[in-house]
């Protein structure tokens, strides 16, 4: 490792002493109407791609002295073009204009919109704007589920929650908010995510070529940004839909140079079922908020303070027999701090806490179940814009994680005594380091390390289990006593080739190992499932995904197409046992655990129409996701449950005049591998069903279309508002949730199969104000 | 740990409330069947009549439900020094009228089909006294039910396992119930049976006037794991977990299982 990182340095160094007399020039972009730091916004000089602002908009590029023509592209802002002078190292701060408003067509260059020549795949980043007009359920904005709707990225299916991408299990995508890990992502049993798209200003899913500073799941990474807060003028916005509220409130604490953020929604449906007079309805409970704070201070010229907390929580009651409440709270203290015109640093202090409870009250039966688990961690990342070939990042991660798993505690009365799982400790690391280096005036490669380790911490028991699943031997160890230390080098490598000024081929390998599991004994997620941490048994899982691409400006640059291939090798994925009873108060977890290994293959292909009148996508992914695990099917290669060979997606978006814009979705795709009985028998007079091979049939195909249109309503000076209207199902097509099966009603001499299907024609309003 | 089932009902219910708009439809599925396998239910129990092994096959999903009896098979128990061979009395069930087993004793089955030899063990748990059978009445998601409720002392010194059979006005409740010990050791306990009386019309819930007669049987660990793992899996309603053969203590090519039990009943009218 260390000859590798001086040979890095040395590289770095040689090819800097040889460039032209450069200067730096840096600064931050931000909206001229918000003050808010624009992310990813373009830089051009002398109408070449020249740099893109960071994730707190800083942007650093190097160019000979002299005269230059700078020119900075952001979508929905209008561009900023000016000529500079620069003779030493210069600070130019940018201000971008919102775009007007207009109807025509927009002609986008080639130089405008996507990065051809950036080493970067598998990545899709998905603006505010597009959120607001896709139709969704319930009229609910939701950024999980747009994302859905892109190729590689599967959703769990109505009434599910969780997403797959590229084949990989719901566990293993890492969600970010601020840089703070979000847990458990959903709301109402998966029908919608915990993320408040009003409060959102960047949302960035990365499915493959994952970049060296992230770590810690195997297929995904999706870092999602809020807004600072508007630093010149105060603003409320706000909405009302069909089942919830909300409302965010917004504005400078002092003009220009700090501002705070307030952002909350809640359900309200509850407060009708309150009002009922059926007993059978008042007693039942259901609702769900998020809150979410910022606080940001510019503190200097060279040094910006960020404060950013999440609070969330669902509920279910049944009457005082039964209640499930979980919920997400985060917390993120971040520091930038430019050293140079070449070196940014961003220092986070983050904390972040999942829990769930189940509780049961019936007589004598009373008792809780609660789990949790807390992550406390500190991010120190530095961008060195070296030169105009290279640009370095570099930093490092420490968390340290504590899992309650489990603890049943029954009131003073209960027939249930108290029942505590241990503690379980651990303590995660990361360095990296990563290069894009401008290689040739076609090529761009970025190459990188992500070296991370897991020590599993005392104080706690830990086991060896046969294979039977039989604990075979206990050892204690003491706090603070390294029970194991797990090492994984990730090497992430990627290039990208510009073959003309129209298209570019790509390819990436790159390795993620993950040490946090979530544990399901259920095909979709639900909320009462344990992440557990790697132990001496459960080894981490690790990933070595390879993925090649094409991507081509079609018609004038009024069309992008995205071709992807990847093949994901995945090894320790892990399954439950069958018969295994996963509310067991067992310290030994992995008696009821089985691992083995996971391949996922495919091609996505995306054409896209970014902007004008008319604007969306079509995607198209055929793919196939597969697990070995010794113990379940014999030992034979079976379909994970969240295979689906095609899945597509068509999107549109239509703005028909001042007043009405018009959006449509149509989503197919090929049912779930599932289990169905190959036979019947007779057990104790009822009739069981006889399994052979696991996943081998499919569920019936799923395809539904929603619809949508929203209206501008009369705008004042300082008011907007417009209504929104969708259908969901808009065909009422009955998809499956579940098959059943069982005795026919009529004739209890046949089975039959009993399709339920959730959702057909649901309409939705709601209404939505913005205030300034 | 009361059953996850119990846990799951509650979820179950509570879904089925929420997801108003749902409908429901029989369908065609066409599924291939496979090669017919054995199913052994085998029972002993600590009263002379209890005594019964029934041997059938399975059947592909679009025959009839009637069972497939397998006939002249040797069948036998062993305990300690003696063994018995199980004449055939009807097709397909072998049994024995006075041979009745003890707790603590273990006991082992050989069933000789053709060429399969299928065997297993249990051994019978001790006896726990049933106190009390009660019907208590508890709203529940939507409406009120009378739940079947048998008070009973959990030895502290012993894992015990649970499983409670229901018949109403006669006719056995298709539900399974299992619990064990694992919360509740030592305690006083008083399960209650939450029937799932969604899809029921009032006539056939359990109402005033009912006879309600539960039996109560001490298993063995393996036996839990069978019907544990048969009501999460197996029963046909694919709830959560992935569909799977119950985890079964035969040892052979055959589904099924094999418990030696003991067993109480109790009768009570509901008030």
């Amino acid at each position: 490792m260390k000859i590798t990182t001086l040979s890095l340095l040395y590289l770095l160094l040689y090819t800097s002493l040889s460039a032209q007399e450069q200067v730096t020039l840096s600064g931050t972009i931000k909206s001229a109407s918000t003050g808010e730091t624009l992310i990813g916004a373009t830089v051009y000089i002398d109408g070449q791609y020249a740099a893109q602002s960071n994730a707190y908009g800083f942007y650093s590029l190097n160019l000979t002295k002299g005269r230059h023509l700078l020119a900075i592209t952001s979508v929905s802002y209008t561009a900023f073009r000016d000529t500079i002078d620069i003779e030493s190292d210069m600070v130019r701060h940018i201000q971008l204009n919102d775009a007007a408003q207009t109807l025509e067509e927009v002609v986008v260059s080639a130089n405008q919109g996507r990065s051809l020549s950036s080493p970067q795949m598998g990545v899709s980043q998905i603006t505010p704007q597009a959120i607001q007009n896709v139709p969704v359920l319930m009229g609910e904005k939701d950024v999980v589920k747009v994302l859905q709707l892109l190729p590689g990225i599967k959703s769990a299916g109505d009434g599910n929650s969780g997403m797959y991408v590229r084949g990989g299990a719901a566990d293993q995508n890492l969600i970010l908010l601020d840089e703070a890990t979000v847990y458990n992502a959903s709301h109402l049993l998966g029908f919608f995510s915990t993320f408040n798209s009003d409060a959102l200003k960047d949302v960035t899913v990365y499915k493959g070529g994952m970049p060296a500073q992230y770590g810690g799941r195997l297929s995904s990474v999706l870092d999602i940004k809020m807004n600072d807060g508007n630093n010149q003028d105060f603003g409320i916005n706000g909405g009302v839909g069909l089942i919830s509220a909300k409302l965010n409130v917004e504005g400078p604490i002092q003009q220009d140079r700090s501002s705070f953020l307030i952002s909350g929604r809640r359900t309200y449906a509850d407060m009708f079922l309150k009002l009922s007079n059926d007993s059978s309805i008042n007693n039942n409970s259901l609702y769900f908020y998020d809150l979410n704070a910022k606080l940001n201070f510019e503190l200097g010229e060279k040094d910006h303070l960020y404060f950013s907390g999440y609070l969330g929580k669902d509920h279910l009651g049944v009457g005082d027999l039964f209640g499930l409440d979980w919920g997400n709270t985060t917390g993120t203290l971040r520091w930038n701090h430019v050293f140079n015109s070449k070196l940014f640093s961003n220092t986070s202090l983050i904390y972040s806490d999942y829990d769930y409870k189940v509780s049961i009250s019936s007589g004598v039966n009373d008792f809780e179940i609660y789990s949790n688990i807390r992550d406390l961690n500190i991010k120190e990342d530095f961008q060195w814009y070296l030169n105009n070939k290279n640009s370095v990042r570099f930093g490092l991660h420490t968390v340290y994680h504590t899992i309650r798993p489990g603890e049943v505690t029954g009131s003073e009365n209960s027939v249930i005594n108290d029942r505590l799982l241990q503690k379980r400790y651990s303590w995660e690391n990361a360095l990296y380091i990563t290069n894009t280096w401008k290689a040739a005036d076609k090529l761009n490669i970025t190459y990188g390390v992500h070296l991370s380790a897991f020590s599993i911490l005392g104080a706690g028991d830990f086991y060896q289990v046969d294979g039977e699943g039989n604990v075979t031997d206990t050892t204690h160890y003491g706090s603070g006593d390294f029970v194991k230390t797990y090492f994984n080098p990730e090497p992430r490598l990627a290039m990208s080739y510009q073959l003309n000024e129209q298209s570019s081929i790509k390819a990436s390998y790159g390795r993620n190992a993950q040490y946090l599991h979530l544990v399901s004994n259920s095909t979709s997620a639900s909320p009462t499932d344990k992440w557990l941490a790697s132990t001496n048994i459960i080894k981490p899982e690790i990933s070595d995904e390879f993925s090649l691409g094409y991507y081509r400006n079609l018609a004038n640059n009024r069309l992008e197409l995205n071709v992807e291939t990847y093949y994901k090798a995945m090894q320790n994925q892990i399954d439950y046992r069958d018969g295994a009873d996963i509310f067991s108060v067992d310290n030994a977890i992995e008696q009821d655990l089985l691992f083995g290994k996971g391949r996922a293959y495919g091609i996505e292909w995306l054409l896209k129409k970014p902007a004008g009148r008319l604007n969306g996508w079509i995607s198209y992914t055929l793919s196939k996701t597969e697990r070995q695990i010794d113990g379940i099917n014999e030992g034979d290669w079976y379909n994970a449950r969240q295979d689906r060979t095609h899945d597509i997606a068509i999107v549109a978006m239509y703005k028909l005049n001042e007043k009405w814009s018009l959006s449509a979705n149509w989503v197919f795709y090929t049912g779930d591998a599932v289990t169905f009985p190959a036979g019947k028998y007779i057990i104790d007079d009822q009739t069981t069903y006889y399994y052979t091979k696991r996943n081998a049939y499919r569920m019936p195909d799923y395809h539904r279309l929603d619809l949508g249109a929203t209206l501008q309503l009369k705008q004042r000076k300082r008011w907007r508002s417009e209504l929104s209207f969708s259908i969901y199902n808009a065909y009422g097509r009955e998809n499956a949730y579940v098959i059943q099966f069982q005795d026919a009603e009529d004739d209890p001499n046949r089975t039959v199969a009993n399709r339920i299907a959730l959702f057909k024609f649901i309409p939705s309003v709601s209404y939505n104000f913005k205030f300034k | 740990m009361i059953s996850c089932s119990n846990y799951k009902r509650f979820f179950a219910a509570f879904v089925g409330l929420l997801l108003l708009s749902s409908c429901e439809e029989v369908i065609d599925l066409d599924l291939p069947g496979a090669e017919k396998k054995y199913v052994v239910e085998a029972l002993l129990t600590n009263q002379a009549g209890g005594c019964k092994v029934l041997l059938s096959q399975t059947k592909d999903f679009d025959e009839d439900n009637s069972r497939i009896t397998v006939s002249g098979a040797q069948v036998s128990i062993r305990s300690e020094d003696t063994t018995l061979i199980l004449p055939e009395s009807s097709p397909g069930t072998y049994t024995d009228a006075s041979f009745h087993g003890a707790p603590g004793n273990t006991y082992y089955l050989t069933v000789q089909i053709g060429e399969e030899t299928i065997t297993s063990t249990s051994t019978m748990p001790s006896l726990v006294k049933m106190d009390r059978l009660s019907i208590t009445r508890e709203f529940f998601v939507d409406d009120y039910q009378n739940q079947p409720t048998i008070d009973y002392i959990d030895p502290e010194d012993e894992e015990n396992n649970y499983r409670f059979v229901l018949y109403v006005n006669g006719v056995k409740k298709h539900q399974l119930f299992v619990m064990n010990d694992e919360l509740t050791n030592g305690n006083h306990n008083s399960t209650r049976l939450f029937v799932d009386e969604e899809d029921l019309d009032d006539e056939e819930k359990i109402k005033s006037g009912d006879i309600v007669r539960v039996e109560m049987q001490t298993i063995d660990k393996a036996v839990y794991r069978y019907f544990f793992s048969l009501d999460n899996s197996a029963t046909g309603e694919n709830n959560a977990a992935t569909p799977a053969n119950p985890v079964s203590n035969l040892q052979g090519n055959a589904l099924g299982y094999f418990s030696a039990y003991t067993t109480q009943e109790k009768e009570v009218r509901v008030p």
